[in-house]
């Protein structure tokens, strides 16, 4: 007789999962429907890749044109240039930004009462929901020759300059003008796995003499490991869409500065529409980007795992 | 169970709702399509459709332009552009495009097959408009002997030269009758209020005698304000100022495709790479250097420049659409609630063509026209025919009259063989959609260089003008350049744009000596093919007899 604690359950038909579950298959319809449309439908585009487009004949029936696209590219001085920015500045914000919204959900969470706490949340969080085109007026204000930036340094006897006309500052702004548009945002994941942790282990270690710092080594930061694990790893998979931000750079960079800002995106909206270049090529520069973000991803993935984190698949 | 139903229907229909929202397609406009109809004159439709008449068919046409939501909407106050779209029986149909937005909207709805049937944008010369031609996204005009006005119009040498392989396919803006008159195109207003104030009592003729009124002003900055130096209304306008001085053929209209060939040492070169470069360029820095240009001149964005220049915070400023703008964009929208009691020609002056270090003066060279119409493929001979009919007639003498002046007897009488206007009131509130007509064909902008032309409202700017462009023309020489070099089609040449007014801004912002920056530039041109490009254009020149 087969113990019955060890007995498998009957495997049901999929058919019957679904309808059992009908419900939540609903729920979901509609997100499935959205990566049909707009996700799985359009990627026949990348076809165009590997063709020269021609207007009559559209996306499907452009003449082929094998690996050309990708052939030009190699000899591409411009798309060398922007593939090293988007490099350059995805990885500098990574590494300035990152880190920033841990910090400062752990600092809230320590030293402030809930009040304040929640007044300091509120002030950071607000800039994430201002759009960057906003946000890039705003910016070029304070630096402009009137603003706040000029008329500070014309006190102490310097002559106006125009830091986002400067190849040596463009840069460092993008970084600075990213903290303080996302920081708030990005730290409320962080102060609710903050939350998740049981108070009690807090108050045992006060209650043993551990210090403030011994606290946060030995409760907190293994109570959010995980979480900033996947938070990374999305991060790296989007490092090269959300961290070269099209709309920040698109709004804030002028030509005196392209030679350090201007991206594979911006490249491509500059090529596609101001000078007309093909839609093949600039398929092919696109592509080219995603397959780098692909194994970015894979190889945060592999990395968050072999630390003995969970990975996301 | 009915709750759980009703909550999932709600959330499914929520969300259909959404992406319904989200893949609405705007290319056909929005539904404020201005008809004549739509104002009270469909009793008169009825009778135009009398059986002889070939316009009795109404017509709906699509047309992409600048604010067309707005232009086209003014046409239900406009009794004249009502008459004349009546005359055709046409319905406009608004396709809107904006100055920052309409090259990328219309090079996505060409590429996705969605073109409107009249579209505006400045493609001559560009690698997607001979793609447009050859691939048959765009239609060829009709045979033009069957229309008179616009047949006249192709007559005018440059634009005899668009055709390819004897067709038309797009109708020029035209703006003037010679290049000499793109000298108003790009001008320099100046502060000459305040250069008084910092001590300036003569006009500035030279460009030593220009940068010493801008170090003047912003040294004494008479009113406090910090003033800046030169500042634009975009930054695409600079070559226009900057290459003047001693490389004027240098210049061009920021698109990267209408580069101009000069010779020299024996071989054919873009103007912008030749050895005069080099001197525009170090003058252009030392300038930026002495402070006498606009730190943020490379963010520069034109309402903002306006502003800037109205209250004082900066000295002068270049700017395009000559005296028009001078009188719209300056006085108009701005100076008039500024300084309601002062004479603006008495406080701002615009800048004649500066001598420059050969001696002579030099002002910006472009084409006689300022982009085109264009028309999609799908349009269908018998549509093309109506707006060809509506082109002609907005070109002959009898369109241009009523556009511009109104209707006799009513707006203004002849007398002598000149228009005297009756009308007091300005006939751009009266007619407001008017200009939106006349410039869907033609800019004409010539015409309103003239004391008799109402279209620059206020007649000391008028008056202005009018000296300012006989003085232009009496007293300045476009340099010797053949504009076939620059629509010749050559493999490299086709794919190659100079985009040089963001090559001035990296040498005039650059911390590097100018020429090296200078030097990293060309090399950069050089990778894209320079070098090939000079080669193919100065073959083909050989091989076509081009001097």
């Amino acid at each position: 007789m087969a113990d019955p604690t060890t007995a498998r359950a009957p495997r049901r038909s999929l058919g019957k999962t679904i309808l059992q579950y009908k419900y939540f298959y609903l729920m979901v319809l509609p997100i499935l429907v959205w990566y049909a449309l707009f996700s799985y439908g359009p990627m026949y585009g990348v076809t165009l890749a590997f063709k020269t487009f021609n207007y009559g004949k559209g996306i499907l029936g452009s003449p082929w044109t094998g690996l050309d696209n990708f052939k030009t590219l190699l000899t591409d001085p411009e798309f060398r240039t922007a593939f090293f920015n988007t490099l350059i500045i995805s990885v500098m914000k990574l590494i300035v930004h990152f880190p920033m919204p841990i910090i400062l959900a752990i600092v809230l969470y320590e030293f402030s009462r809930n009040k304040a706490r929640r007044f300091f949340q509120t002030i950071l969080t607000f800039p994430h929901f201002i759009s960057w085109v906003v946000l890039a007026g705003i910016i070029m204000n304070i630096l402009s020759k009137d603003g706040i930036y000029n008329q500070i340094a014309m006190l102490f006897g310097a002559d106006p300059s125009s830091p986002l006309a400067d190849e040596r500052a463009f840069r460092p702004i993008l970084y600075i003008t990213h903290v303080w548009r996302e920081i708030g945002w990005d730290s409320i994941i962080y102060l609710a796995a903050l939350a998740g942790i049981n108070p009690e282990l807090f108050e045992a270690a006060e209650v043993d003499g551990a210090s403030r710092f011994r606290r946060l080594l030995n409760i907190a930061w293994p109570g959010i490991k995980s979480t900033v694990s996947v938070l990374l790893i999305l991060h790296v998979g989007q490092m090269l869409t959300q961290g070269a931000s099209f709309e920040q750079i698109f709004n804030l960079y002028s030509s005196p500065v392209y030679s350090v800002a201007d991206t594979i995106d911006t490249y491509i909206y500059r090529t596609s529409f101001t000078v007309g270049g093909d839609f093949g090529y600039m398929t092919a520069v696109g592509v080219v980007k995603s397959v780098i973000s692909l194994v970015l991803l894979w190889a945060a993935n592999t990395f968050a795992k072999r630390m003995g984190e969970q990975g996301l698949y | 169970m009915v709750k759980k139903i009703t909550a999932v229907a709600a959330g499914l229909a929520l969300s259909t709702a959404l992406l319904a929202g989200c893949g609405g397609n705007d290319n056909n406009g929005n539904d404020q399509a201005a008809s004549p109809a739509a104002s009270g004159a469909s009793q008169s439709q009825g009778a135009s459709a009398a059986a002889d008449n070939p316009y009795k068919d109404p017509m709906e046409i699509s047309v992409a332009f600048w604010d067309a939501d707005a232009e086209v909407a003014k046409i239900a106050k406009d009794p004249i552009a009502q008459e004349v779209l009546q005359k055709f029986n046409i319905k406009l149909k608004p396709v809107n495009t904006t100055w920052d937005d309409y090259a990328q909207k219309i090079q996505m709805w060409a590429a996705s097959d969605q073109l409107p049937d009249i579209f505006a944008i400045d493609a001559i010369g560009t690698q997607y408009q001979r793609k447009w031609v050859d691939q048959g996204v765009v239609k060829a005009l009709p045979d033009l002997a069957k229309y008179p006005n616009l047949a006249e119009y192709f007559e005018a040498p440059d634009i005899k030269g668009l055709n390819v392989d004897g067709k038309y396919y797009t109708v020029p803006r035209r703006m003037f009758p010679s290049v000499d008159w793109s000298a108003l195109d790009r001008i320099v207003l100046y502060r000459w209020d305040l250069a008084q104030k910092a001590g300036i009592t003569k006009e500035p003729e030279t460009w030593d005698e220009f940068k010493a009124m801008l170090e003047a002003i912003t040294k004494a900055d008479p009113e406090g304000k910090h003033i800046a130096g030169l500042t634009t209304t975009q930054n695409k306008l600079i070559g226009g100022l900057f290459w003047l001085y001693g490389n004027p053929v240098a210049t061009s209209d920021g698109s990267g495709s209408d580069f101009k060939w000069i010779e020299e040492d024996g071989k054919l070169v873009p103007a912008v790479f030749s050895k005069k470069a080099l001197p525009a360029l170090q003058n252009m820095r030392d300038m930026y250097d002495k402070g006498l240009i606009d730190p943020d001149i490379a963010l520069a964005k034109g309402s903002d420049s306006y502003d800037k220049f109205v209250s004082g915070k900066a000295a002068a400023l270049l700017s395009g659409g000559g005296f028009v703008n001078f009188n719209g964009d300056i006085y108009e929208k701005r100076w008039k609630t500024a300084y309601p009691d002062t004479d603006i020609t008495q406080s701002v002056k615009v800048l004649k063509p500066l001598v420059g270090p050969d001696g002579e003066r030099a002002h910006a060279i472009f084409k006689t026209y300022w982009s085109e119409s264009y028309f999609s493929s799908k349009v269908d001979d018998k549509k093309m025919d109506r707006i060809m009919a509506l082109y002609d007639y907005i070109l002959s003498p009898e369109g241009k009259d009523l556009l511009i002046y109104g209707k006799e007897g009513v707006d203004y009488k002849v007398e002598g063989g000149k228009k005297v206007m009756i009308e007091t009131a300005s006939l751009n509130e009266k007619y407001p959609a008017r200009a939106f007509l006349r410039q869907l064909v033609a800019y004409e902008t010539s015409d309103s260089y003239d004391m008799n032309n109402p279209l620059i409202a206020n007649e000391s700017i008028r008056k202005e003008a009018v000296d300012y462009i006989d003085w232009v023309l009496k007293n300045t020489k476009v340099p010797d350049y053949d504009i076939r070099l620059t629509y010749m089609s050559t493999p490299t040449k086709d794919k190659f744009t100079v985009l040089d007014q963001d090559d001035l801004l990296k040498v005039m912002l650059s911390k590097d000596p100018v020429e090296q920056a200078w030097n990293d530039i060309l090399k950069s041109y050089k990778a894209k093919g320079l070098d090939k490009m000079i080669e193919e254009v100065n073959a083909k020149a050989k091989q076509e007899g081009i001097q």
